[in-house]
């Protein structure tokens, strides 16, 4: 059982779809609750992952059949530390976003859950996949489910940024396919799985030409500023569970392709852009805490620190050093708690008032408590204070550049402050004072449904700011490795040396 | 003494006459009655198809020597027929309810469609171009009369005369090419032209290089590729909405097929010499079909825009000729046939009264009342835009293979670019189906059995050569090789 079991989380979601599918039209509970049911059961089973995953470097739970036997290509799965997590967050999400979602959506009760069920396939494919040809498939077909998310549900603008999201999107990713198919025929091993392609490096010119257009289509994934601009309008037009998918797994995406496939496969162009790659990190963190100052939309704001967050996460992966790019990883896992609850919250909030404009609200904590004390751990969290988990990815990110370039890690750390700048004031503005808006008044408080949402992460969020090593030490092997094959990629050691192993950082 | 062997002509002989047969019907089914021609044309196409899987699973290769060498049946040849009757066979389900909707059910539409078949199965057997041109003309004569089948309507008429002047322009060119190589080789055989243009030292290769250009004008008429593209808005738009799709389908199918052989077996020793050609006429095709295609108000327009610029993807892996392309080709043609009559069928199958679905608006809330069949048409667009899980992605991943593995990727960039752009105006369509409003008082028929049948087998091909295309892709490999 085990040995299949990738492609059993894989392929469950796309059963459950055409089940609920099936389910009569008028039938709107047994829709949500087969959908419900079918996520939750696949966390469950996400769970043996956990498990028994070692603590190697080495992919896991590997599976390899023959698809298409004619290009080389297989259905290939299989998981290291880099993407345990990631699966792990995916198949925690999903249920969480359909329960959240419960009494929010009243239209179109099947196509909603049969998307979702569609797009967690797609997002634990890519996650899973080994086969460059796969990973496209899973990468793109994710596209259609996430675009109707935002164009069936979403608020007013909703056709608009589906459509720009789609494009964008598609954009960047058919200059990838393109590389692909120049790699397929330079590496010449007549096969699309990841692990024999690494074995053909291709020249350093080439390189450089591949690795713009892989870093292209992640980079608009991540969002990297300059690339960044689909982000606000798909965020604040989707629907809560479209935006909690997008800030907690869709983005993560773009870390994660660098990771899997742009840095260990072009080595040498890696080295190059890294530089580079820090640069538009650091400035989208400013730039992105700077606009997140000044919104009057509480979406919109966590829209844009989704944009400074991620920066983070791209200049620990440009340091290229364990330390950073381990700090990138949690950081990316810290991001899709955080951030995907503050987006719940955001959405509980539109709930009751149907609106998310910041000026009008004020007091909230004297009619909704525990909503105000939840909203302030997942904020603290979300501003990296020690204790919780975004101080333990952002800390790592920031040691771990150190070495790469300081310039960076000074200017990152002014984005830390931003932060806390641009939270707290929406906190203060939105939690306390006096109730001055007559419509607050009556709010009701959580129910018994959004605290089983909120209170997953929020424990999740606390038991990573305080228990890290259980997951850097799953994460570190496979970080080491995949440097490893840098550094050996460009003939020897090239890379800044981390001044402490992570682990040892990490427990302090 | 040598007996003519026919066989490779069987399946285009029991079309034919299924064809007359229909006719008859109609002659003895009285005034004002009609007779049981959708039945009648099935089971003429079934047993055609029969006899090509039959003819393929015989252990002789090769046949047709005896027929003086007009007409083979080997595997390419086999594999498009088989695919030509196929979307022959959807598309007579198709046209059943809509011929009733529209109020224009008659015998010799069924006949005219069995001969334009005949016609198609001729033109991707043919090994000689004289059979090639007859073959090519069947098909197109009866195609215009099948676009001006609708006598209501003024589209309809107009569609037929712009089809025919076009397409007897574009036989002009044609033959006048093979007269070309005529002169050269002094024979018409694909064979004899092809040991006779070998070389390039050759005094009258510059005769030779005049004859393949015509050829190749002739036959970007027949695909609609840019700059020979004019006529297809206009006679999509014009003809009946199922003869759009079985056009659509089958022309593609037959005359790349031709255009496969021609250029494959015939012209391939003067491969760089076409090329470039080809090269300029694929991006071209894919630029401009795909920016004309943004601004058009009308589905069929759009799709009728979207179809030049698919010319220009298969064109593109043409360059590639004639090893991988062959079959990156010839899988791509299978899945495009089944989404032509898939994205044409489906707006056929919503004609009540006479009328039909034309603008972007007309399929505004189409997912509320019918979502099955909006369902359906997503699945075909996306197909279309090139993105997983659809035959069209597979499909476009191995014309553009073949593209970058000839070293043309700056083609394959073009071709991925234009896909991106092309999402644009496909998307359209999904915006309305499935994020606007329907009108008022708008409500599309509901679609037939028949109509229903044909459009699930079109959603189970795309899906299923996305999901799996190995076993097509082996078939469209054996047909490849056919040709070296």
């Amino acid at each position: 059982m085990t040995s299949n079991l990738l492609t059993l989380l894989v392929l469950a979601p796309v059963v459950g779809a055409i089940v609920v599918a099936l389910v009569p039209r008028g039938n709107e509970s047994a829709q949500k609750i087969t959908a419900l049911a079918v996520t939750s059961a696949i966390f469950l089973m996400s769970l043996l992952l956990v498990r028994d995953f070692q603590p190697t470097a080495a992919m896991q739970f590997v599976e390899n059949h023959p698809w298409i036997p004619a290009y080389g290509i297989s259905w290939k799965l299989g998981i290291d530390g880099l993407s345990l997590w990631l699966v792990i967050l995916t198949t925690l999400l999903t249920p969480l976003c359909l329960l959240g979602s419960w009494d929010s959506i009243h239209e179109r009760v099947k196509e909603f859950n049969v998307f979702m069920l569609l797009l967690e396939a797609g997002m634990l494919g890519v996650f899973c996949a080994l086969d460059l040809f796969l990973f496209y498939i899973f990468w793109e077909a994710m596209l259609i489910p996430m675009y109707f998310l935002i164009g069936i549900w979403g608020h007013e603008r909703r056709i608009y940024a589906a459509v720009k999201f789609f494009l964008y999107t598609m954009a960047g990713s058919v200059l990838m396919l393109v590389a692909f198919l120049v790699l397929y025929r330079e590496a010449g091993v007549g096969s699309f799985e990841i692990a024999q392609l690494l074995t053909a490096p291709v020249s350093p010119s080439l390189q450089m030409w591949l690795f713009g257009a892989f870093a292209l289509a992640f980079a608009i994934k991540v969002p990297m500023w300059p690339f960044h601009t689909w982000l606000p309008d798909a965020h604040v037009e989707a629907p809560t569970a479209g935006s909690v998918i997008l800030a907690g797994v869709l983005l993560k995406m773009g870390g994660y392709g660098f990771l899997r496939l742009a840095i260990p496969l072009f080595p040498v162009a890696a080295v190059k852009f890294a530089p580079w790659i820090g640069l538009l990190a650091v400035i989208g963190i400013v730039y992105g805490a700077l606009v997140s100052l000044v919104q009057p939309d509480m979406k919109k704001l966590v829209a844009y620190s989704s944009v400074s967050h991620l920066g983070f996460c791209m200049l620990g992966i440009s340091a290229l050093t364990t330390t950073g790019v381990v700090g990138s990883v949690y950081q990316m896992l810290n991001h899709g708690i955080s951030t995907g609850a503050l987006f719940f919250m955001v959405g509980m909030l539109y709930d009751r008032r149907h609106t998310r404009a910041i000026a009008e609200f004020g007091g909230i904590k004297n009619v909704m408590p525990w909503f105000a004390a939840l909203f302030l751990v997942v904020c603290l969290s979300s501003i990296a204070v020690p204790g919780f988990n975004g101080f333990v990815g952002e800390f790592l990110i920031l040691i771990g550049s150190w070495p790469a370039n300081r310039t960076y890690v000074a200017i990152a750390s002014l984005g830390v402050i931003l932060a806390a700048a641009y939270i707290l004031w929406m906190v203060q503005r939105v939690l306390y004072g006096e109730v001055t808006n007559p419509k607050n008044e009556a709010l009701k408080d959580l129910s018994p449904r959004e605290l089983a949402v909120l209170l997953p992460l929020v424990a999740l969020s606390l038991w990573m700011g305080v228990a890290s090593p259980s997951f850097t030490r799953t994460i570190e092997p496979s970080v080491a490795a995949l440097l490893e094959q840098v550094r050996r990629g460009n003939g020897g050691s090239v890379l800044a040396e981390t001044p402490a192993p992570a682990v040892t950082v990490a427990r302090q | 003494m040598n007996a003519v062997d026919l066989r490779p002509a069987y399946p285009a002989i029991i079309v034919a006459v299924t064809a007359v047969v229909v006719l008859l019907l109609q002659a003895f089914a009285g005034k004002g009655k009609h007779g049981p021609y959708v039945p009648f044309s099935l089971a003429g196409l079934a047993a055609a198809f029969l006899a090509t899987v039959m003819i393929a699973s015989s252990q002789e290769r090769g046949l047709g020597s005896h027929t003086g060498g007009a007409l083979v049946a080997d595997e390419l040849a086999l594999f498009l027929e088989a695919v030509i009757l196929g979307v022959a066979l959807l598309a007579v389900l198709l046209s059943s309810s809509y011929l009733r909707a529209t109020n224009s059910e008659r015998g010799e539409h069924y006949a005219l469609l069995l001969f334009s078949v005949v016609g198609m199965l001729g033109l991707v057997a043919v090994t000689e171009m004289i059979s090639l041109f007859v073959a090519l003309e069947i098909m197109s004569v009866a195609l215009y009369a099948l676009c001006g089948s609708r006598r209501d309507q003024v589209e309809s008429q107009e569609s037929a005369v712009k089809y025919f002047i076009t397409g007897a322009f574009s036989s002009a060119f044609l033959l006048f090419g093979i007269a070309m190589l005529y002169g050269v080789s002094g024979s018409t055989s694909l064979g004899r032209i092809g040991s006779a243009v070998t070389s390039a030292s050759d005094p009258n290769h510059g005769l030779v290089l005049l004859g393949v250009g015509l050829l190749l004008v002739g036959f970007g008429f027949k695909i609609a590729c840019v700059p020979f593209h004019m006529w297809a808005p206009d006679v999509y738009e014009g003809a009946p909405t199922t003869v759009t799709a079985f056009m659509a389908a089958g022309v593609k199918v037959a005359a790349f097929g031709a255009l496969l052989r021609v250029f494959g077996t015939g012209l391939a020793s003067l491969a760089d010499d076409w090329r470039p050609l080809v090269a300029i006429l694929a991006v071209f095709s894919m630029v401009l079909g795909n920016l004309a295609a943004l601004a058009q108000s009308s589905v069929k327009r759009m799709l009728a825009y979207s179809s030049v610029s698919h010319a220009g993807y298969l064109l593109a892996a043409l360059v590639a000729a004639p090893r991988v392309s062959a079959e990156a080709v010839i899988f791509y043609l299978v899945g495009y046939a089944a989404v032509n009559l898939g994205t044409f069928g489906a707006l056929s199958s919503l004609a009540r009264d006479g009328r039909e679905p034309v603008t972007f608006d007309h399929l505004s809330g189409l997912s509320r009342r019918h979502p099955v069949l909006a369902a359906a048409f997503t699945v075909f667009l996306i197909s279309l835009m090139g993105v997983p899980v659809s035959a069209g992605f597979v499909g476009k991943f191995y014309l553009f293979t073949a593209a970058v593995g000839a070293g043309y990727t700056p083609l394959a960039i073009v071709g991925v670019l234009m896909s991106v752009v092309s999402a644009y105006y496909y998307l359209r369509v999904v915006v309305h189906m499935y994020m606007k409003d329907a009108p008022v008082e708008d409500a599309w028929a509901p679609v037939s059995t028949t109509s229903a049948l044909a459009l699930a087998v079109s959603v189970l091909v795309v899906l299923g050569l996305g999901i799996w295309p190995a076993g097509v892709l082996a078939l469209a490999h054996a047909a490849a090789q056919s040709l070296l």
